[in-house]
């Protein structure tokens, strides 16, 4: 066990209640970080712009450019951000550490520049603005791609300070830069998060240059079909097309959306509410982290070296046990917390729509998401518990089954009317997280057998 | 037919009239291929060595006979090109790798036939008990593998039933703490036994087969003898069972789980180091319990097989023999005077125990200067020891009196030694003393397998023969050398037992002795009447319907 669960460990270990609450709070923060980092501060550039006396037309159009952008960029690079993170853990293993480095140059070169071929025509031809705003955001497009593999990369390094860190330091300048420049509206405001992410995605290469050795300036060993899984890139892919799925169908909808800059629309009713019940998953994303990490991982490490050291079959047995446990215990320790959150949400949720200066009409919608995201959370701890197995076709069977019920049931809710808004997507994640647990109590059960008679 | 079909594990390729072989088996009329299959592990045609020279030989002196050739390895990366031409009566030829990991197809999971692993379980407890097993129980475990109701090779390395049979057999017995060591025992232990399921079913008819070991020969021997009610012979050279224990006692691949606590200084031998002798023995029995005859080559071995399980009345000896032709001219060539050397032909591996042998030149060489010690064979097999041999020679200050010649060809070897030594610490029928027997030189022999009978005689006509050398104790130098110079300075002696060798090798050892043996053993198994199902196969409690 080694980076962030260790840490977590330590503090924990000096038994006081502050203590634990600098462990969850430490804990969320690098894991609910850049999600929270990230919105935060968009919505502190619109909050500020606003009051430095920019429109709130050049605001909305702002922030809903970043979201499309967040959006296309973690959709495009989804796939490759796992298939990349496994390619690295093999190599790593395989002792072939030198390889990494080159490869991680080919992975950026893939998705930057191909993220620039396919960004560029579709900018230059829908957008009809200046030339300078559509360059923004195709910059912005492709540094955001190349920021994404960064952090996933660091992620799996399992440097989670310095990810915080940098990501505090990036959003600072992006805010500082944007209201600097703000006097030229759209335009200085996306320069501000362009210069934001072009800091984290250099700060990001700097450290990893830094750490890891190389043995050539330019690999594309990732895409040897022999040295990937494909069915990880496929699996990243429909996650992000799952996650973001139901806001394009309400986008696009003419009668819940408007138009809002070129060719990009903004469903006013459907996109505040869960943007900001995305900022509730913070205690569960931080639960997520200690006992994924912490006490899953050590839990997964014991049985898989009793198996390759020669224990006893009962013993093995014994280790299974204690490693469904730690899964079973993870899984319900997120329930627990974010279930409270969900119902501190409930409670006070009128308050702090009326607090933030939101209208109390979309009070519904607000709470749906709530519990939406928080089951998420735990759909996310049971890929993840899936991924330490190795499961690599029953995640894609989930997040096949999220994409679908996510696209399906949100059309549902169209035709259904107002009244239903935001329940497509809470169902369509507790179907796939109630999929996901069904699996997972599946796999568990034939762990042993599987590991012993069906490897390669 | 005389054309060779040679096939390959799992092939489908057809047979003679072009159908594939599978069917070939099953046809109600269809005249075989050869008249005897010969099932061959690890030796003929692809390994040069003492048993494959005997296989060629025997294929060239009997060419009335059609020799089907079944090879038997374990990976094709161990064996190079086919060593030998064969001659006209090979008709057919096989080549089967027990070890090739390539042609399971991919790991799925899978149910697996529950009632066949249960059936399995009371073959076990036959195997467990080491008593005889029935014909019957063992007819059906050979049908159950590789068949589709019974156990697939699929469902024993990938269905649930197999792993719930795994882990019950592990719980109820293994006494060991790695459970993984025991799974992979397990299965490197049974993997074999589908591919030779798969050869005993797509060998192309034969009227006999012949194995040439116990082993998985052995064993392949029993299955195609209980499914097609022909005769099987059974022919040991070593004893197959005992080198795998000795392979097996001292194999690192093992570990040993002995407790630490309360280790003793006799360390227990660990569970998987037994299950694999067990293994190797009860297939051993199995061969014993379906062959008729068994033959070995000595005496002693054909008592070590009826202690193995071998019945008694089955068991017969025939000995090797050399061409007397070959060898005149080495013993025309020989001088008038005795030359002091003594010569150990054979690879420069620990189990020759040349280091006795350079030893006893020592003391030999205190006491006459002039005597020369020639190491003659190969020294690619184990560096270590070469380099071991040759330090030893050079601390005792040997180099001018020991030799390590390599491999040379024997018949110019042979008369410029004075004396053939064998140090062995382990031998069956060593070729080398008859040779030089042949070449009219006396010989100095450990007491290990047939040595003392071919020095003093097996018989009492045998003896009376006399001496052709004399037996010495293993790993004694001093005695060594007491013998060896009993002889050299002891021109009458010398001459005695070189005449008796020349008369032993001459009335016992000659290879036409040999091949008249095998030509009457083979007569007697083709001959009609004979067939798999009259005799033996009673005692061994088979009643065989017919399979195929």
């Amino acid at each position: 066990m080694a980076g962030i669960g260790f840490e977590i460990r330590k503090i924990l270990e000096r038994d006081s209640y502050w203590s634990v609450i600098r462990a969850y709070g430490y804990a969320g923060m690098v894991s609910g970080g850049p999600w929270v980092l990230s919105i935060l501060s968009i919505m502190m550039i619109g909050v500020l712009a606003v009051t430095l006396g920019v429109g709130q037309r050049e605001v909305n159009a702002f922030q809903i450019c970043v979201t499309y952008l967040m959006a296309a960029s973690l959709i495009w690079t989804g796939g490759m951000q796992l298939m990349f993170t496994r390619f690295v853990a093999d190599r790593t293993y395989a002792d072939d550490k030198a390889e990494v480095l080159p490869n991680l140059f080919g992975v950026l070169m893939f998705t930057m520049a191909g993220g620039f071929a396919l960004a560029a025509p579709f900018i230059f031809w829908f957008f009809t603005g200046p030339f300078i705003q559509q360059l923004l955001l195709l910059c912005n497009f492709v540094v955001l791609s190349g920021m994404w593999i960064g952090l996933i990369f660091l992620s799996g390094m399992k440097a989670y300070r310095r990810i915080v860190w940098t990501l505090a330091k990036g959003y600072l300048l992006g805010i500082a830069v944007g209201l600097a420049a703000s006097q030229w509206k759209l335009n200085g405001l996306l320069l501000g998060v362009l210069v934001g992410h072009s800091y984290l995605l250099f700060s990001f290469l700097h450290h990893i240059v830094r750490e890891y050795p190389g043995n050539g300036l330019l690999k594309f060993d990732f895409l040897d079909r022999k040295r990937s899984f494909y069915s990880l890139f496929a699996v990243g892919t429909l996650y992000y097309l799952a996650v973001w799925v139901d806001k394009f169908i309400f986008w696009f909808v003419p009668y819940t959306s408007e138009a809002v800059i070129g060719p990009l629309r903004a469903s006013i009713i459907y996109d505040l509410p869960i943007f900001l019940a995305y900022l509730f998953i913070l205690p569960g994303m931080a639960v997520f982290l200690v006992t994924m990490e912490a006490d899953f991982a050590e839990q997964h490490d014991r049985f898989y070296r009793a198996v390759r050291e020669g224990d006893t079959l009962m013993h093995i047995e014994h280790r299974r046990d204690r490693m469904v446990y730690a899964a079973r215990q993870g899984i319900y320790e997120i329930f627990k917390v974010q279930g409270l959150t969900v119902v501190l949400c409930l409670l006070w949720g009128r308050d702090l729509l009326h607090a933030v200066g939101i209208s109390p009409l979309y009070i519904h919608l607000f709470y749906i998401d709530v519990v939406a995201v928080s089951v998420q959370v735990l759909l996310m701890a049971i890929l993840n518990v899936l991924f330490y197995l190795d499961a690599r076709r029953e995640v894609l069977i989930i997040t096949g089954c999220f994409f679908l019920t996510n696209l399906l049931f949100t059309f549902a809710t169209l035709h259904l009317g107002a009244e239903s808004f935001g329940y497509g997507f809470a169902a369509s994640v507790t179907v796939s997280a109630f999929l996901g647990l069904f699996i997972l109590s599946h796999k568990f059960n034939r762990l042993e057998y599987e590991t012993f008679m069906l490897q390669n | 037919m005389n054309r060779v079909i040679e096939t390959e594990a799992g092939d489908q390729s057809p047979g003679p009239a072009g159908k594939p072989a599978e069917k070939l088996a099953t046809g109600p009329i269809v005249a075989p291929v050869a008249d005897i299959a010969l099932l061959l592990e690890g030796t003929y045609p692809y390994v040069r060595g003492g048993v494959s020279s005997w296989v060629h030989q025997i294929i060239s002196a009997l060419p009335e006979i059609r020799f089907a050739v079944v090879f038997i390895g374990s990976d094709p990366s161990m064996y190079g090109p086919v060593q030998y031409q064969y001659p006209a009566n090979v008709t057919h030829v096989e080549t089967h790798y027990l070890l090739r990991q390539d042609r399971h197809g991919k790991p799925g999971a899978r149910a697996g036939n529950r009632r066949a692993f249960a059936q399995m379980d009371s073959l076990h407890e036959y195997l467990r008990r080491g008593g005889e097993i029935p014909g019957k129980e063992m007819m059906d475990a050979f049908t159950r593998l590789g068949s589709a109701n019974g156990i697939s090779q699929e469902d024993f390395l990938y269905s649930r039933a197999s792993w719930e049979y795994i882990t019950e057999q592990y719980r109820q017995r293994c006494t060991e703490p790695s459970f993984v060591d025991y799974f992979w025992a397990v299965r490197a232990m049974h993997a074999p036994l589908f591919v030779l399921a798969r050869i005993a079913a797509g060998l192309p008819p034969v009227r006999a087969v012949h194995a040439i070991s116990t082993g998985y020969a052995g064993l392949l021997g029993s299955m195609i003898r209980l499914r097609r009610e022909i005769p099987f012979v059974l022919t040991e050279h070593g004893i197959y069972t005992k080198e795998r224990k000795i392979d097996l006692a001292q194999a690192t691949w093992l570990h040993d789980h002995n407790d630490d606590v309360c280790n003793t200084l006799h360390d227990e031998m660990g569970y998987i180091r037994g299950l694999w002798i067990r293994f190797y023995e009860q297939i051993g029995r199995m061969a014993y319990g379906q062959a008729s005859p068994i033959v070995s080559l000595y005496e002693g071995n054909r008592q070590r097989q009826i202690a193995d399980g071998a019945a008694p009345e089955r068991t017969r000896v025939i000995t090797n023999g050399i061409s007397l032709e070959r060898y005149r001219a080495a013993l025309e060539r020989r001088p008038e005077t005795v030359p002091p050397v003594l010569g150990l032909v054979g690879r420069v591996v620990p189990i020759k125990d040349i280091k006795t042998f350079i030893r006893t030149l020592r003391i030999l060489v205190n006491r006459r200067p002039d005597i020369q010690g020639w190491i003659v064979g190969p020294e690619d097999e184990d560096q270590l020891y070469v380099t071991e041999c040759k330090e030893l020679a050079t601390s005792l200050g040997l180099n001018d009196n020991v030799k390590f010649l390599g491999f040379q060809n024997v018949l110019d070897i042979l008369p410029q030694l004075g004396l053939m030594v064998l140090t062995s610490i382990s031998e069956a029928l060593p070729l080398v003393v008859l040779e030089a027997f042949a070449s009219g030189l006396p010989c100095l022999a450990t007491d290990v397998g047939s040595c003392r009978e071919l020095i003093e005689g097996r018989s009492e006509e045998d003896r009376a023969l006399g001496a052709a050398g004399s037996v010495v104790p293993i790993a004694d130098p001093q005695g060594t050398a007491e013998a060896a110079l009993e002889l050299l300075n002891d021109a009458g002696r010398w001459r005695q037992a070189q005449q008796a060798g020349l008369a032993r090798v001459a009335r016992y050892y000659d290879d036409k002795l040999m091949f008249s043996s095998y030509r009457n053993l083979y007569m007697e198994t083709l001959a009609p009447g004979s067939s798999g199902t009259s005799g033996f196969s009673e005692n061994a409690g088979c009643t065989v319907t017919h399979p195929v």
